[in-house]
């Protein structure tokens, strides 16, 4: 029953940061094809989710992610 | 006065000391009112990007935080675009943590499985991919 109720984010369990210069962490919440992968997927809360798209959104500008992955390759 | 964190992405020929003279001259313009602050600096170096820049395939990060006012901002980002071999920067209200270089690691991560795994074992991962790299 209380199960149902947990806070389970990882990120609220871990007080870690949602870091866009992270891309180790940063890249298991995108898909292998580079899509950030939706919040059923990634079992965040609604503000760490948010957090991880515009992290994830900042660290493609800067290179660190690909925009698209396997397309060209 | 706020907190800014800018990453800067140069061109990867360049010698830590060529970078270190390129980075005090965008500096000097934060801190040329006596007001602004630069409060750390990080080198990753020569890093491979994930997809081309400019034809480019490696670029040398810098990371650095710094006070400043928001005037100065545009200031400063004036001074960046002129320089042809500045491949990309961001500038970035800073959430307060130092610049952490975990991610400067090459990843070479070809095979990825999987990427999404549960909760707990986030910090047992990053073991592994130090060891792994050692």
């Amino acid at each position: 029953m209380s199960m149902a109720f947990r806070k389970s984010c990882r990120f609220c369990d871990s007080e870690q940061r949602v870091d866009y210069k992270d891309s180790q962490v940063l890249d298991r919440f995108v898909s292998d094809r580079g899509k950030i992968l939706p919040r059923r997927a990634t079992g965040l809360c609604a503000k760490h989710q948010r957090h991880m798209g515009t992290a994830i959104k900042r660290s493609r500008y800067l290179a660190l992610l690909p925009y698209i992955r396997g397309y060209h390759d | 006065m706020r907190e800014y964190e800018i990453v800067y992405i140069f061109r990867s020929n360049f010698t830590p000391e060529e970078i270190e003279a390129k980075l005090d001259r965008f500096h000097a313009i934060l801190t040329r009112d006596e007001q602004g602050e630069i409060t750390a600096v990080e080198q990753w170096g020569k890093r491979q990007l994930a997809y081309p820049i400019r034809g480019q395939t490696n670029g040398y990060y810098v990371v650095a935080q710094f006070t400043a006012d928001p005037t100065v901002i545009a200031e400063l980002e004036r001074g960046l675009k002129l320089d042809e071999d500045l491949l990309r920067y961001l500038i970035v209200l800073s959430e307060g943590e130092l610049p952490i270089p975990s991610s400067m690691h090459d990843e070479d991560d070809e095979g990825r499985g999987g990427k999404r795994r549960d909760d707990e074992d986030e910090d047992e991962d990053e073991d592994e991919d130090e060891e792994k790299e050692e």
